[in-house]
């Protein structure tokens, strides 16, 4: 039971940093998307 | 519209995909590094998939967009089995398999549940932002494992050269992201140099896991630190 409650803290808190990184990382920004998994040219993301 | 540096960064890309899982099949580490090398193959498959939808439709057309974005999505979703793949690697020995698995599961329910409540406010568009949303969150949520991962790696002294040097990569991949990500957000005018930058970035990864591939032998061993001769 230890173990499980572990692992649920564990993710909730790799969670919680992720999405803190991202706010911090994306805090003086309009928002914009700019994904890249791969070489391809990225199209302009919607407004 | 896409010019001739686009086409070659994007051919040196699908060479280099290709090489990573060749070289993965010659070695005989297909089924060891699974979700790495369905990654490689997946972006290997989307990417002649894209080629066709922007040779047919277009780079400005909706098409294009909607392929890249949603396939963009499902790439992420992926990399993120393949990391979780190399924490079950890592860990193996420790027999937590069972738990990591359901860590992972927690993680990604956590992910898209709460990329749905910020779509959810926010948008009127819901399955489509939700594909940008998750896509990014999961950036982001695999970048903190990758560094975690590296952190326990350094703990459990891992000397598995092969796979430290995957995670370090895919590490590096991730770091070049966020940062790219975060420029573009600090000046939206670098998005026209960016548009040059992503593509190569996109190239770093399966370079990196080709070379590993291809030079270093699956029982490479680094030397610890810590037992290295100290001369008296």
């Amino acid at each position: 039971m230890s173990r499980k409650l572990t692992t649920l803290f564990f993710a909730m808190l790799v969670l919680a940093g992720a999405m803190g990184l991202k706010t911090l990382v994306t805090a003086h920004g309009q928002g914009s998307v700019l994904l890249a998994n791969g070489p391809e040219p990225v199209p302009r993301p919607w407004k | 519209m896409p010019g001739s540096a686009d086409y070659v960064i994007w051919f040196l890309g699908l060479i280099l995909e290709a090489s990573v899982v060749l070289c993965s099949l010659q070695r005989g580490l297909f089924r060891r590094y699974f979700f790495l090398n369905l990654y490689v193959l997946l972006e290997l498959l989307i990417s002649l998939g894209r080629f066709r939808v922007l040779a047919h439709d277009g780079w400005s057309s909706l098409t294009y967009r909607y392929f890249y974005f949603y396939s963009d999505a499902l790439l992420t979703i992926v990399l993120f089995f393949t990391v979780i793949s190399l924490y079950v690697l890592v860990f193996e020995e420790l027999k937590v398999e069972r738990y990591l698995r359901l860590g992972a599961i927690l993680l990604l329910a956590g992910t898209s549940w709460f990329s749905y409540e910020v779509v959810n406010q926010s948008s009127h568009r819901m399955l489509t932002y939700f594909a940008f949303e998750l896509s990014q969150n999961l950036y982001f949520v695999g970048l903190v494992l990758t560094f975690v991962l590296w952190g326990a790696i350094l703990k459990l002294r891992e000397t598995r050269a092969l796979l430290v040097q995957l995670v370090l990569s895919l590490g590096m991949y991730f770091s070049a992201f966020a940062a790219s990500y975060s420029l573009s957000n600090l000046s939206p005018n670098t998005f026209t140099h960016m548009v040059y930058l992503v593509p190569a970035m996109g190239c770093l990864l399966p370079l990196s896991w080709a070379y590993a591939f291809w030079r270093v032998p699956d029982d490479a061993r680094l030397a610890p630190a810590r037992l290295a001769v100290i001369p008296r």
